[in-house]
């Protein structure tokens, strides 16, 4: 088991449950290259149980989710399911994208399971399939339309869809469910009928694992609640002694009404970047200012419009703006080719497939965006010279190995992001747009790019960082927006920018705290 | 619990060779690094000691040197739009089109063969200008889109020669692909001729421009990860479009050569030259740069490739040889290359995870 301070122990579960949980998942860890996703996690499920495990993006949630799938080999650990009179206990797994084709109905998506083996070749009873459809729907609430593509329907009908065929063909009701992070694209009242439908399922002898980052959902539906952070077990109480500050304060790591906030003092120059009204994607009339000198921060989970910002105001994802002024110049019609050229600089948070050439050298990757600077007489790369630079800047960005001639892929995570943040700042931009600067980097490669992200600011850059890691964002920012369903929600600035704060303001959660 | 290895099967991680780097000279001449070469020195030597007669005699390798270069300018062609992720697979059609095309501008249009060549080249362009707006601009897969083009084009191709020979060429214009430089002075056909002149310098400047150039590095950074290298500041489109024109010209040029060595717009030849030109270009990219596509790997394979079949031949086996070695070497090349990735990679999680345990055993 993990022993915690903050563990209080499995607590009695409002249902009457038999000794021998449905699923026990004991020590289990789970190592990525210089970081411990999940440092002996252990969890069980009671049949009638509605467990509900949170935490932060990068807590070890969808790693273990992944691990049980069988995506993921676990470095350590077991997971057993328990067996009755006979009855294996089965897994039942819906994940976030639900795993649907989006271009056949719903009848043809709910047979893919069905007719195994030889049984694949026999023809399609329609009528049967058709009627075993609408069955399966019809257990939770209304029924829709089971013979257009499913890309024509409801969000929350789709989730119906993908419920209806985890837990189609079941032979007895004492299985385990998992569900992760269902309520993505749902509205409130599509959740309710995804609530209602957990819920009778656990009245019927299921165990269920509902894996959320919204804490009022889970504080909503469970009847447990597991907190993970940093790839730890923080706490595992029951829903009747939790309370929406308790949660939050398990969930940041703070103690309730302690006030933390950085101490940022730095000297503002000339507004560099201004937008008014910008609009794209979930992104409603976001008004934003940052000055040379400046570190913003943007805050919001999962959905608010948090991730696709920063590419706006790159170019390489297009937004409607009002009006838009880089560098004291209007800049409308952008591109990530003339961004650079304007003095921007955009770190995605997708290293792997956006941040990085991954198959090409360091010293290929860190002088991509300007080579104009290496070139000889005859308009040629210059190689000395090129690889020269690229030796200066892995030594400056402590880069390990430092082998310039190394490929990309092969560095750790945290190194990786150095590199990236060497190719990006080695020309010293004037605006810095940073999307989850240290996201799959280990502690120590994690000072550096702070450091690093703190010495450019001082040098005059203007940084926007997009981060969901609220500690990150009191590290380094003179201010942060919120981010709530694609508007800001608020501005946090000096003894206001707390921890505590940003995840209240971001899951916009009432608290007896906030003024 | 299942152990399903979750790491992406996309490609991976070769290593570079770099020179600098300790073991360099060892590493360079290591059979994974440079085995076409020695699957060259083992063609030669068995075909070398079993037909040493006609295989050992310089005639045969100049007649070698002469008929390859022009699949190697093929293969060339096909190099560079896949250089920045684009299949050209229309490229035997563009090099036979441009075959009848120099034919018929000189015989029914009666052009002077000076004009009819840069015309043909200028019409090569033009294919791949459209090629290139089909895939950016029509957001069609390049495979799907060039196999359309190469249809097309050998629609126009039929129409063109009306399924003939094209005969009655002007002299000068044969003397473009058969002249060349004399090596002995009594034996005016022992010779290296203008299309092996005319393959090596095109050799030098792709080899050049993709490797030296920032507009080269470019075209590797858009083939390997197109959404990467945009944000970097790559224009990805307009290059696939450039790097089809240039395949284009360069498919032109070699259909020019083509004509002008059998001295007719023959509507056959030019087909054949797409499975060789692919096979040379995914086997050379096994060689000198560790899974990257490259000219000087790709020079070399035609060349064994070509030793091979030439090999088989002299030892009296049927012309379908061709195709067969062509097709398993192919197979071979690609697997070959993916082969190699996977195994590096497995080493490089290894040297990456040093310290960690990968044993299944519970911790309690």
């Amino acid at each position: 088991m993990t022993d915690d301070t903050t563990t209080t122990g499995p607590a009695a579960a409002p249902a009457p449950r038999d000794t021998a949980p449905l699923l026990r998942i004991e020590g289990m860890i789970k190592d990525f290259p210089g970081n411990r996703a999940l440092d002996e996690v252990s969890l069980d499920v009671h049949s009638g149980e509605v467990v509900a495990v949170v935490g932060h993006n990068g807590s070890g949630k969808s790693t273990l989710v992944k691990i049980l799938a069988g995506v993921y080999t676990s470095d350590g650990g077991e997971v057993e399911l328990s067996s009755r009179d006979g009855m294996d206990t089965e897994l039942h797994i819906i994940h976030q994208d639900l795993g649907l084709a989006n271009e056949l109905t719903a009848v043809e998506n709910l047979g893919i399971t069905h007719y195994q083996g030889a049984a694949s070749f026999a023809p399609f009873d329609r009528k049967k399939e058709r009627a075993k459809a609408r069955q399966l729907i019809g257990r939770f609430g209304e029924p829709f339309d089971v013979d257009v593509p499913i890309s024509r329907l409801a969000p929350a009908q789709r989730s119906i869809i993908g419920i209806a065929r985890a837990l189609d063909g079941w032979q007895h009701p004492r299985n385990v469910l998992i569900l992760d992070e269902p309520t993505e694209a749902l509205h409130a009242t599509e959740v309710r009928v995804l609530f209602d439908a957990v819920k009778k399922l656990a009245a019927d002898g299921a165990g269920v694992i509902f894996i959320s980052h919204r804490l009022d959902e889970v504080l909503d539906i469970a009847d447990r609640v597991v907190v993970l952070r940093d790839g730890r077990k923080v706490a595992d109480e029951s829903r009747s002694s939790l309370d929406h500050d308790r949660l939050v304060s398990y969930v940041t790591g703070i103690p309730v009404g302690e006030a933390e906030h950085g101490e940022n003092a730095r000297v503002h120059g000339e507004v560099v970047l201004e937008i008014t009204g910008l609009t794209g994607a979930i992104l409603e009339d976001v008004d934003l200012r940052v000055s040379a000198g400046e570190v913003v921060g943007v805050a919001g989970v999962l959905g608010s419009g948090r991730e696709t910002l920063p590419a706006m105001i790159f170019g390489s994802i297009d937004a409607d703006v009002d009006s838009f002024t880089l560098a004291g110049k209007p800049y409308l019609k952008r591109s990530p080719g003339e961004s650079i050229r304007r003095g921007a600089a955009f770190v995605p948070g997708d290293r792997a497939k956006l941040g990085s050439v991954r198959l090409m050298t360091a010293r290929e990757n860190v002088t991509l965006p300007e080579l104009k600077t290496l070139t000889n007489s005859l308009g040629g790369i210059s190689l000395g010279k090129e690889r020269e630079h690229a030796e200066t800047l892995i030594r400056t960005y402590d880069v390990k190995p430092p082998r310039s001639e190394q490929t990309f892929a092969q560095f750790s995570g945290g190194n990786q992001q150095k590199i990236v943040f060497a190719k990006w700042l080695r020309n010293k931009p004037r605006l810095l747009l940073l999307e989850e600067p240290t996201q799959g980097v280990d502690i120590g490669a994690k000072q550096a790019i702070y450091d690093a992200i703190d010495n450019a600011a001082e040098g005059g850059a203007a940084v926007l960082v997009c981060s969901s890691e609220a500690k990150e964002l009191v590290r380094l920012c003179d201010r942060v927006l919120v981010l709530r369903e694609g508007r800001i929600a608020a501005e946090l600035a000096g003894d206001e920018l707390t921890e505590t704060r940003l995840v209240i303001e971001g899951y916009g959660l009432k608290s007896e705290d906030a003024p | 619990m299942k152990k399903t290895e979750s790491i992406s099967i996309a490609q991976e991680a070769p290593e570079t060779s770099g020179s600098a780097r300790p073991g360099g000279l060892r590493k360079a001449l290591s059979f994974s690094n440079i085995s076409a070469i020695y699957i060259f020195i083992v063609l030669f030597a068995v075909f070398a000691i079993i037909t040493p007669k006609t295989f050992l005699t310089a005639g045969t390798w100049l007649v070698l040197l002469d008929a390859q270069s022009i699949t190697v300018l093929a293969a060339i062609a096909v190099l560079i739009p896949l250089v920045n992720g684009v299949f050209n697979l229309a490229i035997g059609a563009e090099v036979g089109f441009a075959v009848i095309l120099v034919a018929v501008l000189q015989t029914k249009l009666q052009l002077p063969w000076g004009i009819a060549i840069p015309l043909t080249i200028l019409v090569g362009a033009l294919i791949g200008i459209v090629s290139g707006l089909i895939i950016t601009k029509g957001k069609i897969d390049s495979f799907i889109a060039t196999l359309g083009m190469s249809s097309i084009l050998l629609a126009g191709l039929a129409f063109l020669s009306e399924n003939r020979q094209i005969i009655g060429l002007e002299d000068g214009f044969r003397l473009f692909a058969t002249g060349g430089l004399p090596l002995d002075p009594n034996n005016p056909n022992f010779k290296l001729t203008n299309p092996v002149f005319i393959m090596l310098l095109v050799a030098v400047v792709v080899w050049y421009v993709l490797e030296r150039t920032p507009i080269g590095r470019r075209m590797y950074a858009a083939g390997y990860n197109p959404d990467g290298a945009r944000l970097s500041g790559v224009n990805v489109g307009r290059l696939q479009v450039a790097s089809l024109v240039a395949g284009g010209i360069i498919a032109s040029l070699a259909g020019v050569l083509l004509a002008s060595r059998i001295n007719a717009g023959d509507p056959t030849v030019g087909p054949g030259l797409l499975l060789p030109a692919l096979t040379a270009v995914f086997l050379g990219s096994t060689q000198f740069k560790g899974g990257r596509f490259n000219v000087w790997g790709t020079v070399i394979s035609v060349y064994v490739l070509a030793v091979g079949i030439k090999g088989l031949q002299l030892l009296g086996a049927q012309n379908w040889v061709s195709d067969l070695f062509n097709g398993v070497a192919l197979l071979a090349a690609v697997g070959l290359s993916r082969y190699e990735r996977t195994a590096r990679r497995g080493s490089a999680i290894r040297r990456a995870t040093p310290r960690f345990g990968r044993s299944k055993t519970p911790t309690e």
